[in-house]
């Protein structure tokens, strides 16, 4: 292998091929590309020429430089470069690869596996045998030991089955596990980190040095692994907190909570301010839906920290309830503990019973309706409760202001107050705010609440440090007292109306609320049993069976419980009651390894990853190639550099291949069509041979009007007259033929609009020929049934002074391919339209006279015959077009003699 | 003959009738475009001396020795003391010969955009025929057995002729030089062409035609490539009638003596011309045809009387 700085050459050899280059450059210099082909008349001319510049048939200078480029792109690539092919391994002894396996490791684990099969490479490479140490402490609970040495190729295939562990590294039970390891020669060792202290990480390095030359890889600060601590229980939610080991920028974390079932309920960002390790953010859930939360997970790492399971002790809380009375079906309303139930009902768990059977169970809150005295027995078990946690409520009422006993957090005076009572109040009394240090503070207090009978506490001097509430006169209205690790907390007045309407108030269910928070979570019985494992963490964070090694938490033990391999973090308990343990429980801070030793070669991950440039070279070659074979092909010419039209024209073919599904644009089209000429139009009778008669009938008309007149008409266009519209065309030829379908309503409707707004029409009855006995064709009956809807006017034969005799040839018949015949056309004292003719009605078969081939020879014999007839046929064609056309203006000039002489007089 | 052998000489005229209609589909539209040429140009030269049937009077002139009495106009001079003689314009129709290069050098447009220079000698050509033939000119296309005639069929005719004419196959022979034909004493020939052939065999051809009498007018179309050869690079040149072709390591090295040998090339056409009493123009395709005509046009009116 060769190596120039971060460059390698797997096979260097290969390299002396560059020497051929020379030769390259000089056989591509004498033989020049193919010569564009070039079609020219005036070759003659060029013969025996002697060019003035002689530069040959020579390739190109940047045609042979990009040549050379490609042969040596192919040369170097065929030697197969490597960039960063890594630091040698100098030392004369193994490899020993020591790697954190903690649940640190867990992020970017891929990253240190390959940096693994890396370094196992070069050992192998060097002929190097190698010994493999992990950190963590092992799964079946052994005490950790460096492994032995082995050939490179056992050790790769070692790595597959390396995994993180979801508990932290023990970097000093691996210092003494390489306490009394002998390597012969000096060791080179690679510290695969995790980045985290844990304490002993400079004794750890101190050791290693004394091996041999140690090379440490850390992640990139910004890499680091993040740990969600266990969450914190908030009135309205949970509150997810997390530390991270380096705090120099600010980052953000997603953090999610979801179900049992994988589903997500919630999602929030955690952001860690610059400078800071410790990041929180709240997560707020409607009850129901926070009950529901079994795990907080940070968004795209996949370690064992960055889950904190969640169990009963955030969800609902159990609350008992107990009273002395017995339930009135009746009038549930009197009841003590109605108002109880439906206040804590939508976000605890409410169990009723007697007090024995209550503390039976597990418990958060305990809370005591108007209960005078307590048993013996009940009052152990309380006490023993409370001891352990409990959060003990009681609420005052006639009984207990009879009869009380020592678990409450004052002294109580006999008889309490009454409105009205011994000491007697002016009024009922309202609450004074709460106090800003108390659980209750800042709650609002309602206007309306009043409080009309109480129980007093006697006065003693640390009554005001155990107050939570008072009333707006300065008595007492809760009172709380710690007890062993639990509360005791009374309220002054009934649970239920009785006393005060403090129950009825929106006020009453949120102190309840902070009272429940204030529990911690379940305080029950778990003392008798040892809790066996129910799904436990592996390394990256997944819930997973736990593994035959994992013990379950020895009765009493779980608040002693530490992450490790005997107690993986994970469930722990029943399905019922399960609980759980995290690693985040254990940890309260994390700190990135920085004291380490002078001498250790500090590097990190993917830095020095290998990275082979063999394909790279070669498909810059090939593009090299395909950019030659394009020039090469423009040098003969053989392709066209498009320009700027083609390339329009080329997006225009392309935009009209595009499915266009918008008639109104073929309208707008049709209509641009139909008007930027104009236009003979003819009508689609359906009849294809009159159609194809119309059609040829009007191109040759076109021809004679381009030929003689100044109308240049463009070629003629078909009209449906159930569909398209008219108003473009000034002249309609309609051929009557038998088959001539009835007219829709719309179509006559267009056809009325047409004829009244200046249209004019053309009928063909075409049945002259027909018209010897009593002068009625075919033709004629058609027209008869196709106008009954139409608003004609009343016809007259052209007068012999009609300006269709006079509009641009002077006739005195119109004959077509019949003569004869009577032409109709309106009355011409009508002063409707100028007195223009809407429809000129014959039947003569204009059209089959008019028509021609693109020769201009005529397609079908005029009868009885004659170049004359065919002649005053197209002339009476030509009249019509300027009739159309110019309306009654040739009439106007008619009258010019009677004008001028007029004006003489 | 065989049956099959029947049926193929059948077949084949079949196809060549097809081909020839095909071609001639193409002629309406010359003859409308040629003939809207041919008007502009009429409306330019509106109001010049422009002769009617060859009867129109033009001018009395004072009686010269050598005039015929047939000549004199009696009436005109019974008004005066002198005798006059009556003249009139285009007495006698001339008849002209036009003759359009169909080599295959002119079958070549250097853009698509452009027309080929047959095209566009087509059209100048038919332009003129229509133009000459509203003056009552009899024409005749050079190397057509037929005799000069008039009219519109005439025109029809002639301009089918040119549009159904097929190039010939390169190497055939055909160079684009006028064909060798008597021609009456006094006609006047129109050439049209791109004149790229040897010289020598052009003016042999033409110093042929005006040692009979005829006057001429040459007009040579080129394309705008061959006007400036715009080249570059290293060009294979392939000649269109089988000259031969040229490889030329750097087209833009030939440019300029390219340009002296076709402006060289041109001024002995020039020369050889004003020798035959004869005139010539050079017409490009990238220019509009109506100045080439209307400068034809005027020169063949100019032209001095016999």
């Amino acid at each position: 292998m060769l190596t120039l700085g971060p460059l390698a050459f797997a096979t260097p050899w290969l390299l002396i091929a560059l020497a051929g280059l020379p030769l390259l450059w000089w056989l591509l210099r004498a033989v020049p590309p193919a010569p564009r082909l070039v079609p020219f008349p005036a070759i003659r001319l060029l013969f025996g020429l002697d060019p003035t510049e002689e530069t040959p048939h020579r390739t190109p200078w940047w045609l042979l430089l990009l040549r050379l480029i490609l042969a040596s792109l192919v040369i170097f690539a065929l030697a197969r470069p490597l960039l960063n092919p890594g630091n040698d391994l100098r030392g004369s002894g193994p490899l020993l690869l020591v790697v954190d396996d903690g649940w640190a490791a867990a992020k970017n684990w891929p990253v240190r596996q390959a940096a693994m099969t890396e370094a196992i490479d070069q050992a192998d490479s060097a002929g190097k045998s190698v010994m493999i140490l992990t950190t963590a402490p092992l799964a079946t609970g052994e005490p950790l030991t460096a492994g032995r040495l082995m050939r490179a190729g056992e050790a790769r295939r070692l790595i597959p089955g390396l995994a993180p562990k979801p508990w932290p590294v023990d970097r000093a039970a691996a210092r003494q596990a390489i306490a009394n390891v002998e390597l012969a020669g000096a060791a080179n060792i690679l510290w695969l980190s995790d980045g985290i202290e844990d304490g002993s990480a400079r004794q750890f390095a101190q050791k290693l040095q004394q091996l041999g030359a140690t090379r440490i890889l850390t992640d990139p600060p910004g890499e680091l692994p993040v740990l969600l601590l266990p969450p914190e229980p908030e009135v309205d939610g949970l509150v997810a907190r997390a530390l991270r080991p380096d705090g120099s920028a600010a980052r953000n974390f997603i953090v999610s909570a979801s179900t049992e079932d994988g589903r997500q309920l919630a999602q929030e960002t955690l952001r860690f301010a610059a400078g800071e390790t410790v990041a929180s953010v709240a997560i707020s859930l409607p009850s129901e839906l926070r009950n529901r939360i079994t795990r907080l997970s940070v968004a795209g790492e996949s370690t064992a920290a960055a889950i904190a399971l969640v169990d009963e002790r955030f969800r609902r809380r159990p609350v008992g309830l107990a009273s002395s009375d017995t339930p009135d079906v009746d009038q549930p309303l009197l009841g003590d503990l109605y108002y109880l139930d439906r206040a804590l009902g939508p976000f605890a768990e409410i169990r009723r019973g007697n007090i024995e059977t209550l503390l039976d169970r597990e418990l958060a809150v305990l809370i005591l309706a108007d209960i005078g005295t307590l048993t013996g027995a009940e009052r152990d078990a309380l006490e023993d409760w409370l001891d352990r946690g409990g959060v003990l409520v009681r609420f005052a009422g006639p009984r207990m202001a009879e009869r009380d006993d020592d678990l409450l957090p004052v002294t109580l005076r006999r008889g309490g107050r009454t409105f009205g009572g011994i000491m007697s109040w002016e009024q009922p009394v309202g609450l004074a705010p709460f106090e800003a240090r108390g659980p209750f503070a800042g709650l609002a207090i309602p206007d309306d609440v009043v409080v009309r009978r109480q129980v007093l506490a006697e006065p003693a001097p640390d009554i005001g440090s155990k107050t939570w509430a008072r009333l707006s006169d300065g008595t007492p209205l809760v009172t709380a007292d710690r007890r062993g690790a639990g509360w005791i907390i009374l309220v002054h007045t009934t649970a239920n109306t009785a006393w005060s309407n403090l129950s009825l108030s929106g006020l009453y269910v949120d102190m309840l609320r902070r009272i429940v928070i204030l529990s911690q979570g379940v305080v029950g019985d778990d003392g008798g049993n040892a809790l066996p494992p129910l799904s436990t963490l592996d390394g990256f964070g997944q819930l997973t069976e736990p593994a035959s090694s994992v013990v379950a938490i020895p009765a009493g033990g779980y608040a002693q419980a530490a992450v490790g391999p005997r107690t993986p973090p994970g469930f722990y308990g029943t399905d019922t009651a399960r609980r759980a343990l995290n690693l985040g429980a254990d940890i309260d801070q994390l700190t990135t390894i920085a004291d380490l030793p002078a001498g250790i070669v500090t590097a990190s991950y993917g830095a020095t990853s290998l990275r082979d440039l063999k394909p790279w070279l070669l498909l810059a070659a090939l593009a090299l190639l395909l950019t030659d074979f394009l020039i090469g092909l423009y040098l003969r010419g053989l392709l066209p550099l498009p320009r700027a039209k083609h390339l329009a024209a080329g997006s225009i073919a392309i935009l009209l291949l595009l499915p266009q599904p918008a008639p109104a644009q073929n309208a707008d089209e049709r209509a641009i069509a139909a008007t930027r000429l104009t236009h003979l139009a003819y009508v689609i009778t359906g009849d294809s041979r009159a159609d194809e008669v119309s059609r040829s009938g009007l191109v040759g008309l076109s021809l004679a009007l381009r030929s003689r007149t100044s109308v240049e008409p463009g070629p003629p266009i078909a009209v449906d007259i159930e569909s398209d519209e008219l108003a473009f065309f000034s002249l309609l030829y309609w051929p009557m033929i038998p088959a001539q379908p009835a007219l829709s309503d719309t179509a006559r409707k267009s056809l009325n609009a047409y004829l009244r707004n200046g249209g004019i029409i053309l009928f063909d009855t075409l049945d002259q020929q027909f018209a010897g006995l009593n002068g009625i064709g075919p033709g004629t009956n058609t027209l008869r049934q196709l106008v009954a809807g139409l608003d004609l006017p009343p016809l007259v034969p052209v007068p012999p002074d009609h300006i269709l005799t006079k509009a641009f040839y002077l006739l005195q018949e119109f004959p077509g391919r019949w003569s004869g015949g009577t032409l109709w056309v309106q009355q011409p004292d009508s002063r409707v339209n100028d007195g223009v003719s809407p429809v000129v009605i014959g039947g003569n078969d204009f059209a089959a006279a008019w028509a021609s081939d693109e020769f201009g020879r005529p397609l079908f014999p005029v009868v009885p015959g004659g170049q004359r007839q065919r002649e005053m046929a197209l002339r009476f064609g030509i009249n019509l077009v300027m009739y159309a056309l110019t309306g009654n203006y040739k009439a106007d000039q008619v009258h010019i003699p009677a004008i001028l002489e007029r004006l003489g007089q | 003959m065989p049956a099959s052998q029947t049926g193929h000489v059948a077949t084949h005229a079949n196809r060549q009738q097809q081909r020839a209609e095909r071609l001639a589909s193409a002629l309406p539209p010359l003859l409308v475009a040629a003939e809207r040429v041919a008007a502009t140009v009429a409306q330019g030269v509106h109001g010049r001396r422009r002769v009617g049937q060859g009867e129109t009077f033009w001018q009395f002139r004072r009686y010269e020795f050598g005039d015929t009495p047939q000549q004199i106009d009696w009436r005109r001079s019974a008004r005066a003391d002198q005798i006059f003689v009556r003249e009139t314009e285009w007495e006698a129709a001339q008849s002209v010969w036009l003759w359009r290069d169909n080599s295959p050098s002119m079958h070549y447009q250097s853009d698509p955009a452009l027309p080929t220079k047959q095209a566009r000698a087509d059209l100048l050509t038919v332009a003129l025929m229509a133009l000459l033939i509203r003056g009552g000119e009899r024409i005749a296309l050079l190397g057509d057995p037929a005799t000069p005639a008039t009219g519109r069929a005439a025109l029809t005719r002639l301009a089918t002729s040119l549009a159904l004419e097929q190039p010939p196959p390169p190497g055939a022979g055909d160079i684009g030089i006028p064909p060798a034909m008597p021609l009456p004493r006094h006609a006047t020939t129109v050439l049209v062409g791109d004149f790229l052939s040897p010289f020598e065999a052009i003016d042999s051809a033409i110093r042929n035609l005006a040692a009979q009498g005829v006057r001429g007018h040459i007009l040579q179309v080129l394309d705008p490539a061959e006007a400036t050869m715009p080249f570059t690079g290293r060009s294979h040149f392939l000649g269109l009638e089988a000259e031969g072709d040229l490889l030329v390591g750097r087209a833009q090295g030939l440019r300029q003596s390219y340009l002296d040998r076709l402006q060289e090339h041109q001024d002995r056409l020039h020369d050889l011309a004003s020798v035959a009493g004869w005139s010539m123009a050079t017409h490009h395709t990238d220019h509009p045809p109506q100045p080439a005509l209307l400068a034809l046009y005027v020169a063949l009116a100019d032209q001095p009387k016999f």
